[in-house]
């Protein structure tokens, strides 16, 4: 007989139990040197701005799959090659693209424009934008041509895509930065913005014409005016009616008598700004991402809107109506303002780029990451710029835990990627430097004095449609554990020029099941899925079966 | 006054249990107490010396302020028993250096762990140990109350009971409960203070027994690993073959149903019967939705006397280390709930009695065969054979919110061999003990048009739709009368009357028996005692 040791775990959980007051922070463990992603975001000027990624599956292996901008730099594809809960494993992807297709690249984001179940690319770039159509073998052919997409000559800096009612193809919005062939520019010369309607006319309109046969058409861009300058825009249901409204976030660095926008888009009628009468207020930032959440559960959007100096987050006010889009930060009071590094001695204000509402520690409760970085080298604002990990804590604050997570780096942060990259529940982070390697931090779990632990329950959803908008774009997830419904919504756009489709991923805390209904991008409810924890749960439109999908075992 | 929690307090000094009557100071000295610290933590080397129980008093600490303890008043954490009067009114005499073991424990370790789960199961706990939950529902999810409930205790919302064994103790301690002592099961997500019987509102349940319940979460564990190694099988086949493959859930000769899994990785679980979707095996509670001792510990602690389990009601899932507002943070630790797992854990089975009547055994002999030929024995298993009686605390399938596996540094063991009554247990030729619940830890549809009785409440739980439950042990049924998930049948007979849906054709067969033979079944249940 052998006594045990005295202590052990209860001690030490009590310990932990006790000490810890506030909500998990999550071990971000640096994977940039193994993850075998070798690859920089660099350039003049133009690219001071810009760093993107898409992440989304190009191989049906449900596994996200990564294309970087590059800048000056070609932009590259990595195939996801991670095992299931193991090390972060990428392996670059020749394309079968022009050299100079791929560079001049700032952002990119995956969608499905033409209804085959693939996703393709929508490149933004310094000049022509590129349309990728999705192949097999994660391969794309350009199709600016085929699907009459001139690209423009722009300065493209932004993007967001949304299906509007009854249309077969996306509507695309691409935002632009500073004309610089106008006279004075860059100062007060911000070019405008287009909107991107696929025609109805042809092969699209014809019903005869299966849908995975028809083309897009997109050979008539409207301009919004006036542009101020986009670095950022969101396709958004800000008022709950179901048809989505155009926030554009504007860098008040180079426009003059600009601000933030949010454009009506009424199908089949030009889209028009709202207006101070209709309760829309001045806001003037230098605006650079923009993502929301839904903080309350109560189906309006928050917005978080990254700035030099204090970041945003918007809600909307008690005086607003749903024609009203009256809005107040609520930054300071959830002590998410983020005005300035939290660690080192450099107290001038930071600069905010990539922004993404997510569950790094699956306690049920959105968190906030923001990318950061000096522009290049200005002087006013600080150099050393760590990004941000904002954990939404039970009281609805934020509490920064960057350093803590390991996320505290000297680069110039500026697209990201937040997304479950090895199947595990956890929700790792690329973020695209400029002018250094990206950098890739593996979840590993809740930091403890003696290693990691797991974190809170999870669930994953792939949410699809049967015919066009395959993605469902536009569907509202609603997860309800207990008394707590949390919000997600299927959307392309936002961030800094970075874009994400794929599973979409709710923390359960101790929730061990949840009850998850989908309103359909025409405005169905379906009936309520009844879900277990800690599994990626397939759901298609129609059926009221659910199937699971999991990841090969790692041996 | 901030919330002093118990966590560094619990630092140094020398593990001794003053359990009244049961373990006293004397007794603590029989075991040799050459503990030694943790090595996995930094602030071990607080404890290397062995420092007298007094110490313990100056280790408590102030706490850190929660984040987000939004409601201020004032609380405190219970005390060590060692810092406390014997008058005192707290009935957790929890011992002055509670902490627990790595590894695997000796009979003496488990005896004296179970001893002190037992004083906390039989313990009429008070307000000043922490009951009630004044701004806390019964749910299982933390949650929240608008306002403060009315009353701390309510027959039918809760709070229901002062002690665990206030229901569970018929015959003895551990054991079920008669009607009295029913319970009324609501999510406590809306209507957390319904004060109505009406269905609507609330499951009413009798309490089961809880003995061999180590044995019925073992076996329970060991299927759920058997049916996911199935499912990782399926799925590596279907992608090595790049085609659909099916196969059987079929774990100790208990069939769930077919799983179809694809190349691509997708799996069809439409055809699973009896088992939730993550195919882990719910063995508690009458429904069959609670996955270990521990999670329903936790979960009847808070919904019966409102005393919270720190590893789902604390500070890591709530922000706070009171949040049932009652001016006592941190109610239970994760030692404690260790403790009322390892006592339950540990109950003996239920035995199967021999008669000195000779026509109650010559009856029994004949009604057993009865049982089986008639088709009771389908989904009331005579026995499942179980590979291991090691007992693992935390166990590997629970979830976040109840203590998990990866969550400490080495998980506890406890042998149910080292225990007397395991060498009664009978095995089969490959070494198995034969479990002999009389059950399959399956769920099943008990109610159909016709033969509706169980099909009486109105609200699913957990997912589980309303005439579906688990088949009911049956071990320890001649002592636990009355019968019934309502507690509504007095007789063996009425019970067995009452099998619809997948019951139906055995409770046919049973009824085609003339009464002799239906009295020849009862002879033989009736021999399933607890003793």
């Amino acid at each position: 007989m052998s006594l045990g040791h005295f202590g052990g775990w209860l001690l030490l959980c009590s310990l932990s139990l006790g000490v810890q007051a506030a909500a998990d922070i999550p071990k971000l463990a640096p994977a940039t040197g193994s993850a075998g992603i070798n690859h920089q975001y660099d350039g003049p000027w133009e690219y001071f701005v810009g760093g993107g990624i898409a992440t989304f599956d190009c191989n049906h292996d449900r596994k996200p799959d990564v294309f970087l901008a590059g800048g000056k730099h070609p932009a590259q594809l990595f195939i996801n090659r991670s095992e299931t809960g193991a090390a972060l494993r990428f392996q670059p992807q020749s394309l079968n693209l022009s050299a100079r297709d791929l560079t001049k690249v700032l952002g990119a984001y995956p969608l499905d424009m033409d209804n085959d179940g693939r996703l393709d690319l929508v490149l933004l770039r310094v000049g022509r934008n590129i349309l990728l159509r999705g192949e097999k073998d994660c391969q794309f052919t350009k199709v600016n041509k085929a699907w009459q997409f001139d690209g423009g000559k722009a300065w493209t800096t932004a993007f967001s895509a949304t299906f509007e009612a009854e249309s077969m193809f996306p509507t695309l919005a691409f935002g632009n930065y500073v004309d610089r062939s106008a006279p004075g520019s860059p100062w007060g010369t911000c070019a405008d913005n287009a909107l991107l309607r696929p025609l109805t006319s042809g092969a699209a309109a014809d019903s005869a014409v299966p849908v995975s046969r028809a083309l897009p058409n997109y050979s008539e861009p409207m301009a919004l005016t006036p542009g101020h300058c986009a670095l950022s825009m969101l396709f958004t249901d800000w008022n709950k009616t179901g048809e989505a409204a155009l926030r554009i976030s504007n860098d008040r660095h180079y426009y003059r008598g600009g601000e933030e926008q949010l454009w009506h888009v009424p199908p089949g009628r030009p889209p028009r700004r709202y207006t101070r009468y209709e309760g829309w207020e001045r806001v003037m930032i230098w605006g650079m991402g923009i993502a929301e959440g839904d903080l309350n559960g109560d189906g309006y959007p928050e917005y978080v809107l990254t700035s030099m100096g204090d970041t945003r987050i918007q809600i909307l006010d008690d005086e607003a109506e749903e024609d009203r889009p009256v809005y107040r930060d609520i930054a300071l009071e959830r002590g998410a303002t983020a005005h300035r590094p939290y660690t080192g001695d450099d107290l001038r204000p930071s600069t905010g780029w990539h922004a993404e509402f997510a569950d790094f520690n699956n306690d049920a409760r959105l968190d906030l990451y923001i990318a950061k970085g000096n522009v290049e080298s200005m002087p006013d604002f600080t150099a050393f710029d760590p990004d941000n990990l904002l954990l939404g804590q039970f009281d609805q604050r934020f509490k920064e835990a960057g350093l803590a997570a390991g996320i505290a780096l000297d680069r110039r942060g500026r697209g990201a990627a937040v997304a479950d990259f090895n199947s595990d529940g956890l929700l790792d982070l690329i973020v695209v430097n400029r002018a250094a390697p990206v950098s890739v931090f593996r979840n590993r779990g809740a930091l403890t004095d003696w290693g990691v632990r797991p974190m809170g329950n999870w669930l994953q959803l792939e949410v699809r449609q049967p015919g066009h908008n395959h993605f469902a774009l536009g569907a509202t997830i609603a997860i309800k554990t207990g008394n707590l419904t949390q919000i997600r919504k299927i959307q392309v756009g936002g961030g800094h020029a970075s874009g994400h489709m794929g599973f979409v991923h709710i923390g359960l805390g101790v929730a061990e099941r949840a009850q998850v209904r989908i309103q359909w991008p025409d405005g169905s409810w379906s009936a309520p899925y009844r879900l277990f924890a800690n599994q990626f749960a397939l759901i298609e439109k129609g059926s009221d079966r659910v199937r699971y999908w999991y990841p090969e075992a790692a041996d | 006054m901030r919330a002093r929690q118990r966590g560094a307090g619990l630092l140094g000094s020398v593990y001794l249990l003053f359990l009244p009557g049961v373990v006293t100071a004397a007794a603590a000295e029989a075991v040799p107490l050459s503990w030694v610290a943790p090595t996995t933590i930094a602030q071990s080397s607080a404890v290397s010396h062995p420092a007298p129980p007094s110490s313990s008093q100056t280790t408590i600490t102030a706490a850190t302020p929660t984040h987000g303890a939004s409601h201020t008043t004032s609380t405190h954490t219970p005390q060590a028993v060692s810092e406390r009067p014997p008058w005192a009114e707290q009935a957790v005499r929890r011992p002055a250096e509670l902490s627990m073991w790595q590894g695997s424990l000796s009979a003496e370790q488990l005896k004296l762990l179970t001893q002190y789960g037992e004083q906390l199961f039989t313990a009429r706990f008070t307000t000043a140990d922490g009951v009630g939950r004044p701004m806390a529902t019964q749910a299982i999810i933390p949650t929240r109350r608008k306002r403060p409930s009315k009353t701390s205790f309510f027959r039918t919302a809760g709070l229901d009971a002062n002690a665990c064994s206030s229901c569970h103790h018929q015959p003895v301690i551990g054991g079920a409960g008669d009607f009295a002592a029913n319970v009324f099961v609501s999510e406590g997500f809306n209507h957390a203070d319904f004060d109505s019987l009406d269905p609507q509102f609330s499951n009413e349940r009798n309490t089961n027994h809880l003995f061999g319940a180590g044995l019925i979460e073992l076996l329970a564990r060991e299927m759920s690993a058997d049916l996911q190694a199935i499912r990782a099988a399926t799925l590596r086949a279907a992608r090595a073959q790049q085609q659909p493959i099916t196969a059987a859930l079929i774990t100790k000769g208990v069939r769930f149903g077919d799983i179809t899994a694809h190349s691509d990785g997708v799996l069809d679980l439409t055809q699973i019967e009896g088992v939730d979707s993550d195919l882990i095996i719910r063995p508690f509670s009458q429904k069959g939705v609670m996955t270990s001792l521990r999670q329903f510990s936790i979960n009847a602690l808070n919904h019966h006397h409102g005393m919270q389990a720190s590893e789902r009601f604390g500070a890591r899932w709530t922000g706070e280390a009171d949040f049932d507002e009652d001016e006592i943070a941190d109610e239970l630790s994760a030692a404690d709930i260790s403790a009322l797992v390892a006592w339950q854990a540990t109950l003996r089975p239920p035995q199967r009695k021999q008669p000195e009547h000779k026509g109650w055994q010559q009856a029994a002999l004949r009604g057993e065969r009865l049982f089986s030929r008639s088709g009771c024995a389908v989904c009331h298993q005579p026995a499942l054979p179980l590979n291991s009686l090691k007992f693992a605390d935390p166990g590997r399938w629970d979830m976040a919110g109840t203590l998990r596996t990866q969550e400490v540094s080495a998980v506890t063991h406890y042998d149910l061999a080292l225990l007397e009554w395991s060498e009664t247990l009978p095995r089969n030729a490959q070494g198995a003990v034969m479990v002999p619940l009389f059950g399959d830890l399956k769920r099943h549809k008990i109610a159909d048009s016709e033969v509706s009785a169980f099909s009486n409440e109105l609200l699913s739980q957990r997912f589980v739709a309303r005439d579906v439950f688990m088949t009911a042990e049956l071990w320890g049924i001649a002592s636990t009368a009355p019968y019934g998930h309502r507690g509504d049948m007095t007789t063996l007979d009425e019970v067995i009357q009452a099998h619809g849906g997948a019951g139906r054709a055995a409770r046919d067969a049973y009824l085609k028996l003339d009464e002799a033979a239906r009295l020849d079944v009862v002879a033989f249940l009736k021999t399933l005692v607890l003793e």
